[in-house]
């Protein structure tokens, strides 16, 4: 190629089959014999399972089966969502499945649900997070078991939890991990500063509202081979879940992961243990697909959380120290939490000079929480972006320039310990400074406001292994095993186009999985393309050497002395000495053939991280008789170190920045004091809609990682992490009033008015 | 998700319909889009379903003095007609483009809503506020009532065991402006609070108000809407508290007739 | 209750008999029935369009519709959108300008904006997001589905005018 494909807006290489619905998702694919499940889901907050009366269900024309926790062949004791499916003994939140029913027909399954009866002993619902630390507080789960977690919590940007120490405080059974970050002495810092912020910030639990139902298939293969063909963000962790749930050594599960119709986090080994479970005690297949009402109660949104912080800074607009206590509602988590990652995010991509900060993992009577884009992040930056504006206020500066000022630069030690490596914050905070609707921020209509935020999200880390394979026609597989959710299989190809010597049209993706595929792990915490981009990367470069050794010998040129360009390899100089890979790649796959296949294996194991920055300007106007927030216009820049695809980047950036304005003005999951949810459905929760997203202006900023293929890394979610507190900005320039909670709802923002008209 | 069994008949004739519905667990399916929604979530079982979509039942007649909407009419025809493009009917056409999305109003009926009665369905208010009757039509004959008597609960209606809607007529009040204003529930779409207004020409003013009640209501005539909506009980949750949307329905109502009465100022019939 | 009912319909142009419960949904009937997969079922208060199919050229979702009620009708589903394998403008606009992500969404889309097209071949961008009020898209943030429809109307008219 005489043109680079790096940087080149090419769609996406499975659009055509997802335009002409040939695209078969997890629900799509016929299986002979397959039976259908419903869920009977707790009606209960916290109850004792004392009785499951299944036989006028049994009854039921197409009823194969009711099955309940003792009819699973699960291996282990434990209180986790793989080792305990159905509930045994404790029902721990309204929702959680307690049997499942099995028919011949989805409307033979769902009729026989409502013939289960359940009865439960109720016990205490605990509802108030805060409330529920206080020692002596009745417990959100009273008996034991061992907590488990798998290793789900790796997957989203492992963070250390800094020291730990609970003995200072009195906290009930229900803090299930503190995290302490500490250095310098925070409180006297803030003493001594100009000018002290702080303020207590909510967030409710919020859904992932991935379009595409949760689902799994599993069935069992005439030799025991268990096949659970899903939808899922990561194969082998779901497979090592289900090793761990059932006992089965890994190489008799095989899982499949079909292509993914969104997860944003959620779809983690929570449906599979179900179907497996299923399929392995009636030896039939099985298909779990959740209706939509189901996939609101049992499965894992993001956690509510309360957020005390409290920030200081000098006159010159220094920041100083910084206090926080953050409260994670881990729902009937035990397992995992993010009040790691949270209590880490919320000093921002800022430069500290004390820092105190407190996370809190609480379980209360409610859904096993999951990991959402970013998880812990937009919570802490709602927080900390509101309090760095009413800073900037106090300190009569441009709340830009204090961004600014503090933005961390390589190197800079932030409150993990470790050191920043390259990242654009000071890029991305300069680029949207010029942007004309900053400009415009103090020259709008009555009721209009333009707000400002940023944010970042630190990536992850995972080994992953990577397959190019050359055909026998000269066209390229990359085989991995990532999910992709993102739009990576796109990245791959124009990563292994750029450095064989391809064009991307000659180059497949194929998704493998834990029986045939390369490593991969699970596609989340902004790492794929990063991790097993790299690989690819790496699996490029082998095959390509492959190919100057075969081409070397025809036509007696030293490899060093070889280019490849458009699947043709010529000597440098004098293109007419060339050989196509075609042609190399048919001579070595054939009986007799002097050349080994050409074929690259290539593995990844990056240890730096490769951190995200993303800024984001709002712009709302607010009708004061209403309440009604209306966004006119948004502006996100982010630092993608290298944009492969920039129009796939920018799908991210904007579908990122979309769910943000769900977290500002949207989204709610709602429970009553008993523990019941009231927003169980699409009627209740609003998710932002085509009319409500107003356009949104992408600015790239590119910061090569010093790792990442061609520079590039994972860009998935950072930019959901500041949009809301963007759009809080705006509304107070619009008119001139704080929302501490979120979602700013209609009737909150009038209600505010009204507070501040008294 | 999948509604409980149940028995569908086509009616090729009205007659045939209303003898079908004699059965009180039958229950009358046009369009779908606020029956088949109830039944998917097993709020709802009727043991039959009269298929009257098929039946002529749609069409439009503008007398000299007024508006005949067959029942079957669709939201889609609503919204498009060249017909309601005048100000004294345009609070139908505004109130038919705001329901449900582009794939509801397909296929959506005016008289399928009506009798649905859902208290926060926007048509409601229309047909309330522009004096409308409805044509009802049982085995043994044919009635008319005024919209007001219509509306007399949550999802409940003066229809008779056995009664369709066949029609709605809406007097042709010349020179006079209407508008319909709502606020929606950001999920669900439906009004939080939403107000039809008409305005005429020697000043008479009416209102009324969806979303907020039991059941959809007329302010009383020429009442400022603020003050006769302190009276009225208004229903609040956890979203939207009573104060809220009884402070709502004032603004859309008072938004409702500034926009009928600019309309009534612009016509010149 | 469990009795069925035969009845015929044309789906995506070929003519088709069912033998369905009544209460069996018409996004059902065409997925399992007919086994066109490209109708999603997306959620169950008849909102997200993810099933959206055009029945007389109308887009309607098929979640919200029996299939007994499709009887004698013109059903298309997104398998039938583009006549013998060759893209439909829609269905190319959304390639070239990234309309999709995951992809779930993305029929329903593509039928509703074949509507909106059918009826309004030049419509603003208000009008385009308006009629996609019926639609959910989680991944995209909506802006290229909206550049994506209109490139579609774009070509469609320069089509319709040679």
């Amino acid at each position: 190629m005489s043109e680079s494909v790096i940087g080149v807006s090419r769609p996406r290489v499975d659009a055509p089959d997802k335009v002409t619905g040939a695209t078969r998702f997890a629900a799509d694919g016929h299986v002979h014999g397959l039976l259908h499940a419903r869920l009977v889901l707790s009606t209960e907050a916290h109850a004792l399972l004392q009785r499951v009366e299944r036989d006028a269900a049994l009854a039921m024309p197409g009823v194969v089966a009711v099955l309940t926790a003792d009819d699973l062949p699960l291996a282990s004791a434990g209180s986790d969502r793989t080792t305990e499916p159905l509930a045994r003994t404790e029902v721990v939140f309204a929702g959680q499945p307690v049997a499942l029913v099995v028919a011949e027909s989805e409307a033979a399954a769902e009729d026989a649900v409502e013939a289960v009866v359940v009865e439960y002993e109720p016990l205490p619902a605990v509802v108030d997070v805060e409330d529920a630390m206080l020692p002596g507080r009745a417990l959100a789960r009273v008996l034991e078991e061992d907590a488990g977690g798998g290793d789900l919590e790796s997957i989203h940007a492992g963070v250390d939890k800094g020291q730990e120490d609970g003995e200072e405080e009195q906290l009930s059974g229900n803090v299930l991990d503190t995290i302490h970050r500490n250095a310098g002495d925070a409180t006297a810092l803030l003493e001594a500063s100009d000018v002290v912020v702080s303020g207590r910030f909510r967030t409710p639990w919020v859904y992932q509202a991935y379009i595409e139902p949760q689902v799994a298939t599993a069935w069992l293969e005439p030799n025991e081979t268990l096949v659970v063909s899903t939808s899922t963000q990561g194969s082998f962790v779901t497979q090592r879940e289900l090793a761990r749930a059932f006992g089965l050594p890994l190489e008799q599960i095989r899982v499949i992961a079909e292509p993914l119709g969104g997860a944003f986090g959620g779809k983690l080994a929570l449906m599979e243990p179900l179907a497996a479970g299923a399929a392995l005690a009636l030896r039939r297949p099985v298909r779990v697909v959740l209706t939509r009402a189901e996939d609101f109660q049992a499965t894992n949104p993001a956690s509510a959380q309360v957020t005390h912080l409290k920030i200081g800074a000098r006159k010159d607009g220094t920041l100083t120290a910084i206090t926080a206590r953050m409260i994670v509602d881990r729902g009937s988590n035990a397992g995992w939490g993010v009040e790691g990652i949270t209590s880490l995010l919320v000093a921002g991509p800022y430069r500290w000079e004390a820092h105190d900060l407190r996370g809190y993992g609480v379980q209360t009577n409610r859904f096993t929480f999951g990991a959402y884009r970013g998880p812990g992040a937009p919570t802490a930056a709602f927080a900390l972006e509101t309090l760095m504006d009413e800073l900037a206020i106090e300190l009569e500066a441009d709340p830009l320039e204090l961004r600014l000022r503090n933005a961390v630069v390589e190197n800079d030690v932030g409150v993990s310990g470790n050191p920043f490596p390259r990242m654009g914050a000071v890029e991305v905070l300069e680029r949207i400074r010029e942007h004309p609707l900053w400009q415009a921020r103090d020259s709008l209509p009555d009721n209009e406001g333009v707000g400002f935020a940023a944010g970042y999200w630190p990536g992850g880390n995972e080994p992953a292994a990577a397959v190019c394979r050359v055909n026998q026609d000269g066209t390229m597989t990359i085989v991995t095993s990532a999910v992709d959710m993102s739009g990576v299989n796109t990245g791959f190809a124009a990563i292994a186009a750029e450095t064989f010597g391809l064009s991307p049209d000659q180059i497949r993706v194929v998704a493998a999985d834990t029986a045939t595929g390369p490593y991969s792990g699970a596609s989340g915490g902004s790492k794929v393309t990063y991790t097993v981009g790299a690989a690819v990367l790496k699996a490029a470069e082998a095959a390509r050497e492959k190919l100057l050794k075969a081409a070397s010998e025809e036509l007696e040129i030293a490899p060093a002395d070889l280019e490849v360009i458009d699947g043709v390899v010529r000597a440098v100089g004098s293109p007419d000495h060339s050989i196509t890979v075609a042609e190399i790649s048919a001579k070595a796959l054939r009986f007799g053939g002097r050349y080994e296949p050409i074929e690259g294996h290539g593995g990844s194991a990056q240890t730096r991280g490769a951190p995200s920055v993303a800024a984001h300007l709002a712009h709302v106007r607010v009708d004061k008789e209403t309440g009604e927030v209306t966004l006119l216009a948004h502006v996100i820049a982010q630092d993608v170190g290298r944009a492969l695809n920039p129009a796939l980047v920018e799908g991210q950036m904007r579908g990122g920045a979309a769910q943000g304005m769900g977290w500002a003005l949207y989204e709610e999951l709602v429970h009553d004091e008993s523990g019941q949810l009231l927003t169980g459905s699409f009627l209740d929760y609003a998710i932002p809609l085509a009319e409500r997203v107003p356009d949104i202006d992408t600015l790239i900023v590119e910061v090569p990682a010093p790792d990442g293929p061609f520079g590039a890394k994972g860009i998935g979610e950072a930019p959901v992490v500041a949009a809301a507190p963007a759009i809080a900005n705006a509304v107070a320039a619009a008119v001139g009033i704080r929302l501490r909670e979120l979602p700013m709802t209609a009737p909150r923002v009038w209600a505010a008015l009204e507070e501040s008209r008294a | 998700m999948i509604p409980a069994a149940v028995r569908h008949v086509r009616a090729s004739t009205l007659d045939e319909a209303l003898d079908a519905l004699a059965d009180p667990e039958a229950k009358a399916l046009a369009g779908g889009q606020s029956l088949l929604p109830v039944m998917k979530l097993r709020i709802v079982r009727p043991s039959v379903l009269v298929d009257i979509g098929r039946l002529e039942l749609g069409g439009f007649h503008l007398r000299d003095n007024e508006l005949r909407l067959g029942a079957l009419t669709t939201w889609d025809t609503l919204e498009s007609a060249s017909e309601l493009e005048r100000p004294s009917f345009a609070a139908i056409a505004e109130c038919a483009a705001e329901i449900g999305d582009l794939q509801v109003r397909n296929r959506g009926t005016l008289g399928g809503s009506l009798a649905h009665a859902d208290p926060a369905s926007d048509m409601p208010a229309v047909v309330l506020a522009l004096g409308a009757e409805l044509v009802l039509r049982a085995a043994d004959g044919e009635r008319t009532l005024a919209a007001e008597e219509f509306f007399v609960g949550p999802f409940t209606t003066a229809l008779a065991p056995g009664e369709l809607i066949t029609e709605v007529v809406f007097p042709l009040v010349a020179g006079s402006g209407s508008a319909y204003v709502k606020v929606e529930h950001p999920a669900s779409g439906f009004a939080l609070a939403g107000t039809a207004a008409q305005v005429t020409r020697d000043g008479k003013q009416r209102v009324a108000v969806t979303g907020v009640g039991s059941h959809p209501f007329l302010l009383p005539a020429d009442a400022d809407p603020f003050d006769a909506l302190a009276d009225a009980e208004i229903y609040g949750d956890r979203f939207a508290p009573v104060e809220y949307r009884r402070h709502l329905a004032g603004v859309v109502a008072r938004r409702a007739l500034d926009r009928a009465q600019e309309r009534m100022e612009r016509c010149d019939e | 209750m469990s009795a069925t009912r035969r009845f015929e319909l044309i789906v995506n142009g070929e003519p088709h008999s069912l033998e369905v419960e009544p209460r069996t949904l018409l996004v059902h009937a065409l997925r399992d029935g007919l086994g066109l997969t490209g109708t999603h079922v997306g959620c169950d208060t008849s909102q997200c369009g993810a099933c959206t199919v055009l029945v007389g050229g109308r887009a309607v979702k098929s979640c919200t519709m029996l299939a007994v009620q499709a009887e004698d009708a013109e059903v298309t589903t997104i398998e039938g959108f583009a006549p013998d394998g060759v893209q439909h403008p829609i269905q190319r606009a959304f390639v070239e300008q990234h309309g999709l992500q995951c992809g779930f969404c993305t029929p329903g889309m593509i039928l509703t904006a074949s509507d909106l097209l059918s009826r309004e071949p030049d419509p603003d961008d208000a009008t385009i997001r308006r009629a996609l009020k019926g639609n959910f898209c989680r991944c995209t943030g909506y802006q290229s589905i909206v550049d994506s429809v209109r490139a579609a109307a774009a070509t469609l008219r320069e089509e319709a005018a040679a």
